[in-house]
């Protein structure tokens, strides 16, 4: 049997992960709400870009938070589907921005992202990488949740 | 091994829906939507992508997810009700009756074990414990006492028991790869025509057209090594772990040899190719630890692997192939 073979990256191969491109718009609020509630009729606004009761047929049906954790390179949209009990439903990643050039808190450079909606502005196949390698760990979002689920998993009336 | 059927059979065009050269097949491509999600699950976040009919698509990516969940539910070490934890606080004392998922983890570990001569071993546990990789709930068993897979007996009705009082468990090394591919199985169950699944960095593809992934440098996590594509089958890495919240710095490796109770330190990162991704998964840690010389298992399990040693020097095994068999 032949034995390893030493293997040289192609210039063409090497390049940078992070890139603006490497940041991915999963869902945007509306589209969040709709799939974690599909029967709500409306989403009532309980605290402004936060929070929102899901009613159908005049009833509360559940509570829908909007959240985010942002790290020295990496910014994380998520949202939090609760059911009338206060009990999490899911957990569904919004958006996913990873950058190492030190503008993750800066409005301009996550203005860029806004108004991208996740049928239109990227693709499966040319804009999002697929990456393989150092396993990334969702600790921040977790923990996140917890906070979450600490001021909202109270339940609602 | 139903995927790897796909790429010896005389009709490459084996989705489902109609041949996209007809017309009723161009309809079809053009009623197709494309969905991307992601969920924190396993530890990660778990992406999954899918092309298909849009009426049938949201349902089959929740079901991919619910599959996914259900392995993390059984198969978590943190979770004081699952699967693994009710085995290492059992099962040396009674038989303890797990789900089929459970099982047929641990079954292919206990034989990749014996087929890696104990380089793959779920027993690494404590190991893992000591080195404040995985919490302690209770007393740690002594070191020396160190049981191997050889004590895990699986007896009929899905039953388990362990034979070694100090036998613990962690399914980290192959949870992952067993999510996918039963995520990859319900997507395709529900008719999606094209998918992708990748559960921080251990992914699988299916359809008709080849994925383009990138390999993240173990090195320096901004940097690719490589890029690949693959169809109908899976790809998986191992080596630090890194976390671009606080630092873009690799941290530790979190590969241990059971047999010695410490981190690889060898090699810095491993990328495995295979036809299941609960089998890449679980070969990374393989050729972490046991290096060239796991190009026979490689070989065995219709597997190829690309090394990254510490200085930056890339090898890989025979039948590494970068791009796509025409």
């Amino acid at each position: 049997m032949p034995g390893w073979m030493k293997w040289t990256a192609p210039a063409a191969a090497v390049v940078s992960l992070t890139s603006a491109a490497h940041a991915v718009q999963y869902l945007t609020i509306p589209e969040a709400q709709k799939l974690a509630f599909p029967s709500a009729s409306q989403f009532v606004e309980m605290q402004a870009g936060r929070a929102w009761k899901a009613e159908a047929g005049g009833k509360v049906i559940g509570l829908f938070v909007f959240d985010h954790v942002i790290g020295k390179h990496l910014y994380i949209d998520y949202a939090v589907a609760l059911d009338p009990a206060g009990r999490i439903l899911r957990v569904e990643i919004l958006q996913y921005r990873e950058s190492y050039g030190g503008e993750v808190r800066q409005a301009s450079w996550l203005a860029q992202f806004v108004g991208k909606t996740g049928a239109s502005a990227l693709t499966v196949e040319q804009d999002i990488r697929n990456i393989s390698g150092a396993t990334l760990s969702s600790h921040h979002v977790t923990e996140g949740v917890k906070r979450v689920l600490a001021a909202y998993g109270h339940g609602i009336r | 091994m139903a995927m790897a059927s796909d790429s010896g059979g005389a009709r490459p065009d084996r989705r489902p829906g109609p041949n996209p050269r007809s017309r009723r097949g161009r309809a079809f491509a053009e009623r197709c939507a494309s969905v991307r999600r992601a969920r924190p699950l396993l530890g990660t976040f778990v992406e999954i992508a899918a092309r298909g009919e849009p009426v049938t698509l949201d349902a089959a990516v929740e079901a991919a997810f619910d599959a996914v969940a259900k392995v993390h539910d059984l198969m978590s070490f943190h979770d004081p009700a699952s699967d693994v934890s009710r085995l290492n606080r059992d099962a040396a004392a009674e038989d303890v009756v797990v789900d089929a998922w459970t099982c047929a983890v641990i079954e292919t570990a206990v034989d990749l074990y014996r087929r890696s001569n104990g380089a793959f071993d779920i027993t690494v546990a404590p190991a893992l414990q000591r080195l404040g990789l995985l919490p302690c709930f209770d007393a740690l068993p002594a070191a020396e006492g160190r049981a191997a897979c050889d004590t895990i007996a699986l007896l009929p009705g899905h039953r388990v028991r362990f034979c070694d009082p100090a036998t613990r468990i962690d399914l980290g090394g192959v949870a992952k790869g067993f999510a996918v591919d039963r995520a990859v199985e319900m997507l395709r169950a529900h008719g999606v025509a094209r998918g992708l699944v990748n559960a921080g960095g251990d992914l699988a593809a299916f359809g008709d057209t080849a994925e383009p992934v990138y390999i993240r440098d173990p090195a320096d996590p901004r940097r690719s090594i490589a890029r690949i594509e693959i169809a109908n089958e899976a790809v998986a890495s191992s080596g630090g772990r890194f976390d671009p919240f606080g630092s873009p710095d690799p941290a530790a490796c979190a590969v241990i040899d059971a047999r010695t109770g410490a981190p690889v330190r060898t090699i810095a990162g491993v990328t495995v190719r295979a036809p299941h991704c609960i089998l890449a998964d679980a070969l990374t840690k393989v050729v972490m630890i046991a290096g060239e010389a796991a190009a026979d298992l490689l070989d065995d399990l219709g597997a190829s692997a690309m090394l990254v040693f510490p200085g930056g020097d890339i090898r890989t095994s025979p039948t590494w192939r970068p791009y796509r068999a025409a």
